[in-house]
């Protein structure tokens, strides 16, 4: 059985590399499932899907927590607690980081469990299909070749499959499947052992207390705590103010649907990227055009 | 007992459902009418509308808005009264599961009627039964007695600070509903010594005091957990219930346990009942014991929580027991019966056989001697179906009524 | 005739505090959001809010919550009966004096276009037949949103939706015309309905300045541009607002002392295909072949109501 568990935004195809995956294993006679965890986020928050492959019927189902196979299609994501897609992972398990930066850095950096296979997918959807986001195929092709198990015959007959269950049709899927040569081109397989079946141990369970009502029903009487939740890692785009040109006029302020542009104490608007999802608005707004549209993944990774 | 301190009165269940709420000193009543529940909000309606009652009864749309703003108003602080029946029961089914989850207190009368397909007026089970699962606390009375005093008894143990749970009082429609007997009307100043007014044990909305409740969980184990305290506030029910009676006797002299046992202890069978019809049931078993047959009567007071171990207790050494359902899960059967037959497994003075009856359906009556009937099916070894009180009377006449219906 | 000072003039007139915190899980660039941000700004916190089971259900997700005031989820279908329930039980505290007025709230409805025109909705009318004091603010995104984009009583004609296709035999996708909320609102004459725009702060604010201090329903319809389910770039959102309002598609208007009075007439109205184009749900409408016939019919719509209305 080999598991992998891929990891993305919304909006990514995370899903669709998870079925990519599945159905050219399917093809190369395997047995095969993928399963992707819907939440309650939405585009641009972290997404998480699984695909398993095996020569045996597969008794496993949900969510893969021991991954043997990590595909990490936004490095953004690295850093992210929430996402913790690192989460799960031990040395056996065979990383994979849509990135340009050196492994070697990567590793020391977020403190990885083993040394990671990178390969800047994001700069080949923009050469091949004109778009910045990571897209379905070059991460459905990239954990498709590591694996050592599909063929590229496979690979670009799955990709047919599901890109034409997406209305993907015309030159936009030979575009992709461009993608996918030069991807599977690009990586080597890897070897990934097949993990030893461990005995059961039990489980903790626990006699749970009665508690009182406040405390047994689901009451928040906290106020506002909803700001501990920092959404400013759905950003793929930033928007960065040019105070020199910026004349005060806050329109951003009033068009920010999340209300994350303040007013500060000189009358200046100031963006808090704790929230700021990254939605353009302001910048589409801006009637100066003093709202500058930035790559996030062009900012320097801070490690945990 | 000062004779003053109560008042006998002719009424019928759905007013002594009217008079438990009026001693209870209820608030609030969205109200929707339903046969046969309705005269229950016509009192209200009335009380409220002369004022010898204090508060507001709104007219609403449907019983799923009426739930919803019950429970609304118990999360806002005030004592609420709402009845149903029925189909409106389905109606409201979302609304009553919601605000269990709430895990607010206030009290519900419902007024039992078969459900459709095909539609009809008369009294059956299933209405209460499809809110088995709901989180309610319920209540089934025999009697225009119980009635009221359930509902008072019913505030009690739903705003006690270890339940917060909704309690539905369950009466017969028609038979108890429309059937007046003499009722001991406690004492107003009685009754509130009982029943102070409702403080709210948990925070209710309030300007001061925000809160959002009821919120999306995303994730199994925090749903788990809210589900699991919902299931030991309930169990927690039935230690309120035996607080609360012996309380209710004390001060008014009626005795209430979660299983009534009416010669059980010598009996060698025993039928399980609940609701008005258990009144038939104790005639039979006089008449049976006459005929020499030593039979019992356990009657279900209480059927969530569910008092498993009182009855396991009540039915211990007992050979044989019938259950009668009024109420049938097409494919199943009778749905108290797996109950009964769950609490009694792991007895070592089980029951040799446990028969599953469904009779009474749809207003369909339950006659004295189909109780011998029942008797001769636990006698024989065959049976594995349920015994459904269906005899070939009822056969001749639905006969009659298809040779018209066909051509 | 209520005499309400339109006391805002400019953006920065707006009430800088922002109620809403950030954090949810709602989409980037939602355009309901800024409508209910904006809304808040001008009710301030003390604000009960009953939720409808939709997009905005995400606001609070526990242990979370944005808000200053209150918040309860309800159900799809309940919320304005939930509103009943404690507007009721308010009341009858107030009545016993055990209720203080600054404890007291503004009792306000959330709910999406698929509660409000469809499952809710006779719960809502029998609201406004008993003159319940609320608020209920309608985020339309014309269609079913959490679900995933399925056509709901508000979907408009000739808009794709997941559950109308476009095909050789459907090819308006939406055949059907988006129900007139604001039409059935006013046939049981409420004190107060107005529509709103996110793009439109001021006429919003303004509106809600004039409908806080009425008693009674009172109704916003905030057309709220969903950038997945419209399909546009979030960077749009308002972009899209505004060709809503401009093309005359999306009227801004009032209902008030039994009048309707629009509050930004458009001088010249762009043809309607501008609204169309920039949207995903509506391109069929333009490729592969053009269908004139339909864009046609949605413009007809828009010069027939203004016709009415000039």
């Amino acid at each position: 059985m080999l598991r992998v568990r891929s990891h993305g935004r919304g909006g990514q195809g995370i899903k669709t590399a998870s079925q990519i995956m599945g159905t050219a294993a399917f093809l190369s006679g395997y047995q095969s499932q993928d399963f992707p965890l819907y939440g309650a986020e939405r585009r641009g928050a972290p997404i998480v899907a699984f695909t398993r492959v095996s020569q045996k019927t597969i008794l496993e189902r949900g969510p893969i927590s021991l991954p043997d196979l990590l595909l990490i299609g936004d490095e953004t994501l690295l850093e992210d607690p929430q996402a913790a897609p690192i989460c799960g992972s031990d040395e056996q398990t065979v990383l994979f980081i849509n990135s340009e930066k050196d492994p070697q850095i990567l590793k020391g950096s977020f403190n990885l469990p083993s040394l990671p296979v990178t390969c800047g997918l994001t700069k080949l959807c923009l050469q091949y299909l004109n778009d910045g986001m990571v897209r379905s195929t070059a991460l459905g092709a990239a954990g498709a070749r590591l694996t050592g198990r599909i063929s590229l015959e496979d690979l670009l007959e799955s990709v047919e499959i599901e890109l034409d269950v997406m209305g993907i049709a015309g030159q936009p899927l030979q575009s992709n499947l461009d993608l996918v040569r030069e991807v599977f081109g690009a990586l080597n397989p890897v070897t990934i052992k097949e993990r030893e079946e461990s005995a059961l141990s039990p489980s903790k369970l626990m006699v749970l207390e009665q508690k009182e009502v406040q405390d047994a029903a689901p009451i928040i009487t906290a106020t506002r705590n909803m700001v501990q939740r920092k959404t400013g890692n759905w950003r793929i785009h930033r928007p960065e103010i040019d105070y020199e040109d910026c004349n005060n006029c806050m329109i951003c302020y009033a068009r920010c649907p999340e209300g994350v542009i303040e007013m500060d104490p000189e009358g200046k608007p100031v963006i808090d990227y704790d929230h700021c999802k990254g939605c353009m608005i302001c910048a589409q707004e801006c009637p100066k055009h003093s709202i500058k549209t930035l790559w996030e993944m062009d900012y320097e990774l801070e490690p945990q | 007992m000062n004779s003053n301190l109560n008042k006998k009165r002719m009424l019928t269940g759905n007013k002594a459902a009217a008079w438990g709420a009026r001693l209870a000193g209820i608030e609030y009543v969205p109200a929707f009418p339903i046969t046969p529940q309705t005269e229950i909000v016509e009192t209200l309606s009335q009380w409220f509308a002369d004022g010898t009652l204090q508060g507001k009864f709104t007219n609403m749309d449907s019983e799923h808005s009426m739930f919803m703003a019950a429970g609304a108003a118990a999360a806002t602080g005030v004592r609420v009264f709402t009845a149903s029946s029925s189909q409106g029961i389905l109606h409201g089914l979302e609304s009553i599961y919601t605000v269990a989850g709430w895990r607010v207190p206030f009290v519900m009368v419902n007024v039992s009627r078969a459900l459709a397909t095909p539609i009809t007026l008369e009294p059956d089970h299933n209405d209460v039964m499809a809110t088995r699962d709901c989180g309610l606390i319920q209540l089934h009375a025999e009697t225009c007695q119980e009635v009221l005093d359930f509902v008072l008894m019913g505030y009690k143990i739903a705003e006690h600070p270890l339940v917060s749970i909704p309690v539905l009082v369950n009466l017969d429609g028609f038979v108890l509903s429309f059937s007046r007997e003499p009722v001991m009307i406690p004492d107003e100043k009685a009754a509130l010594e009982f029943l102070p007014p409702f403080k709210p044990v948990q925070p209710v909305f309030r300007a001061s005091q925000p809160m959002a409740r009821a919120s999306a969980v995303f994730g199994g184990g925090t749903y788990t957990y809210f589900r699991i305290q919902q299931d030991l506030a309930a169990r927690q029910a039935e230690t309120v219930f035996n607080e609360t009676a012996r309380e209710f006797a004390e001060r008014f002299g009626r005795t209430y346990e979660p299983v009534e046992r009416f010669h059980v202890d010598d009996a060698e069978v025993v039928f399980v009942m609940s609701n008005s019809f258990a009144t038939k049931g104790k005639s039979a078993v006089l008449k049976l014991r006459k005929q020499g047959i030593k039979a019992g009567l356990l009657k279900l007071s209480m059927f969530r929580p569910f008092p498993g171990e009182a009855i396991a207790n009540a039915l211990a050494g007992c050979q044989k027991v019938a259950v009668i359902d009024q109420n049938l899960a097409p494919g199943m059967g009778g749905i108290i019966y797996p109950e009964i037959v769950t609490a009694m497994y792991d007895k070592k003075d089980r029951p040799k056989k446990i028969l599953s009856v469904v009779g009474g359906l749809g207003g369909k009556d339950i006659k004295e001697d189909d109780f011998l009937s029942i008797v001769e099916r636990l006698n024989d070894s065959e049976s594995k179906r349920p015994l459904y009180l269906f005899d070939e009377g009822d056969w001749s006449q639905f006969q009659q009524l298809q040779k018209i219906a066909l051509v | 005739m209520i005499q309400i000072p339109s006391h805002y003039k400019k953006v920065t007139d707006l009430h800088p505090r922002e109620e809403i915190a950030p954090g949810s899980a709602l989409c980037a660039g939602c355009g309901g959001l800024e409508g209910l941000r904006l809304a808040l700004k001008e009710l301030g916190e003390n604000v009960f809010i009953s939720n409808a089971a939709g997009c905005f259900t995400l606001l609070s997700v526990y242990p979370f919550t944005p808000f200053r005031g209150s918040w309860l989820y309800t159900t799809m279908g309940a919320p304005v009966p939930a509103a009943q329930g404690v507007r009721d039980a308010l009341d009858i505290q107030r009545d016993q004096g055990e209720l203080t007025e600054e404890d007291d709230f503004q009792v306000m409805v959330v709910a999406g276009d698929g509660s409000s025109a469809d499952m809710g909705l006779s719960p809502t009318s029998a609201a406004i037949h008993r003159n319940l004091d609320f608020i209920y603010f309608c985020y339309d995104n014309e269609a079913y949103g959490n679900t995933g984009f399925q056509l709901s009583g508000a979907s408009p004609y000739g808009s794709r939706t997941q559950t109308t296709p476009v095909t050789k035999d459907h090819p308006a996708g939406a055949e059907m015309r988006k129900k007139d909320l604001f039409e059935i609102w006013k046939s049981q004459n409420p004190p107060y309905i107005a529509t709103v725009s996110p793009r439109e702060p001021i006429d919003l604010s303004n509106k809600f300045a004039k409908a806080k201090i009425l008693k009674g329903p009172r109704l916003f319809i905030c057309l709220s541009p969903c950038p997945p389910g419209w399909g546009f770039d979030p960077r749009d959102t308002h972009v899209i607002a505004k060709l809503a309002v401009d093309t005359g598609i999306f009227p801004l208007k009032e209902y008030v002392d039994g009048q309707v009075v629009h509050t930004r007439v458009p001088r010249k109205r762009i043809p309607v295909e501008k609204y169309l184009e920039r949207q995903k749900r509506f391109r069929h409408l333009f490729v592969p072949k053009r269908q004139d016939e339909i864009i046609q019919k949605i413009q007809d719509g828009v010069d027939h109501y203004w016709e009415h209305y000039s």
